[in-house]
């Protein structure tokens, strides 16, 4: 089984990528080539749904590690959509995504995107 | 049972010893989450074993790994062997987890991940060979 990458069309400064499948030694490369171009510094959050990723082992671990950097290093953050167990699982034992980027629903990822929107237009405000 | 396959240099077979692995371990009715643990197991291995080979600087030069799988009431065991270059994949130091994601290294999890997802692991080096056994346990469906 191969890896599927769905990157969606991408709004204010958010973009969304649904993976499915296995992210592993033998498909990472493919979502590191598909996520290069979108990790630029206008990109405030990457929103990865995992609803339908079965797999994951150090590889992909790597690759969602150099997304959390590249993102990072502008204060960006990766946030991930309903992992699945064994995702879960390993996410847990290496620290990969810490709790708070994690949401058990798209929508809770939208609301947590859009409170911290609100934040940074207040702050602007304050200016 | 007995599975092998050649490393270095043969990744993709990385893919074929699990498809293998997955059918002897669904024909015996393991569940999903102890066979995605050995697929997790079998993969970081195999790609240390198969990464080893090629950039550690002394070339091996080809050699087999094999993996025996058995099954004993909740406990799965993976004997893998190789006769590549001595080393000891429980001997290398834990990551720090705990460290700002800028200043974690972005590889060395595969290795941690074994040592934390097994029950317990054992290495021997016995006659030019790495001996590792993997041990998982197996979670009981509760009977009525």
């Amino acid at each position: 089984m191969s890896l599927s990458i769905e990157v969606l069309p991408a709004a204010g400064g958010s973009q969304r990528v649904v993976l499915s499948g296995r992210l592993d030694t033998h498909t990472y490369e493919d979502l590191d080539e598909k996520l290069a171009p979108l990790l630029t510094r206008n990109l405030q959050s990457l929103v990865l749904d995992l609803a339908a990723l079965e797999y994951i082992s150090s590889a992909g671990i790597r690759s969602i590690f150099k997304a959390r950097k590249a993102l990072g290093a502008h204060g960006g953050k990766v946030l991930v959509v309903n992992p699945q167990a064994q995702i879960q699982k390993v996410f847990d034992v290496v620290k990969a995504v810490p709790m708070s980027e994690i949401f058990s629903s798209t929508a809770e990822a939208d609301a947590y995107l859009d409170a911290m929107q609100r934040k940074v237009l207040q702050g602007d405000e304050e200016d | 049972m007995l599975i092998r396959l050649i490393v270095p240099g043969e990744r993709a077979r990385v893919e074929d010893l699990n498809t293998s692995l997955e059918a002897v371990l669904k024909r015996h009715g393991i569940d999903p989450e102890v066979r995605g643990d050995v697929r997790l197991i079998v993969e970081e291995l195999a790609s240390n074993a198969i990464v080893h080979g090629a950039v550690d600087g002394h070339h091996v030069g080809q050699h087999e790994l094999s993996v025996n799988i058995a099954i004993d009431g909740d406990l799965l065991t993976l004997d893998f062997r190789d006769e590549g270059a001595p080393f000891d994949p429980l001997s290398t130091p834990p990551p720090d987890l705990e460290a700002d994601i800028m200043d974690r290294p972005i590889g060395g999890l595969g290795l941690y991940l074994i040592r934390r997802i097994a029950e317990e692991t054992h290495y021997r080096r016995v006659d030019d060979a790495n001996l590792l056994r993997v041990i998982l346990r197996i979670p009981q469906t509760e009977t009525l």
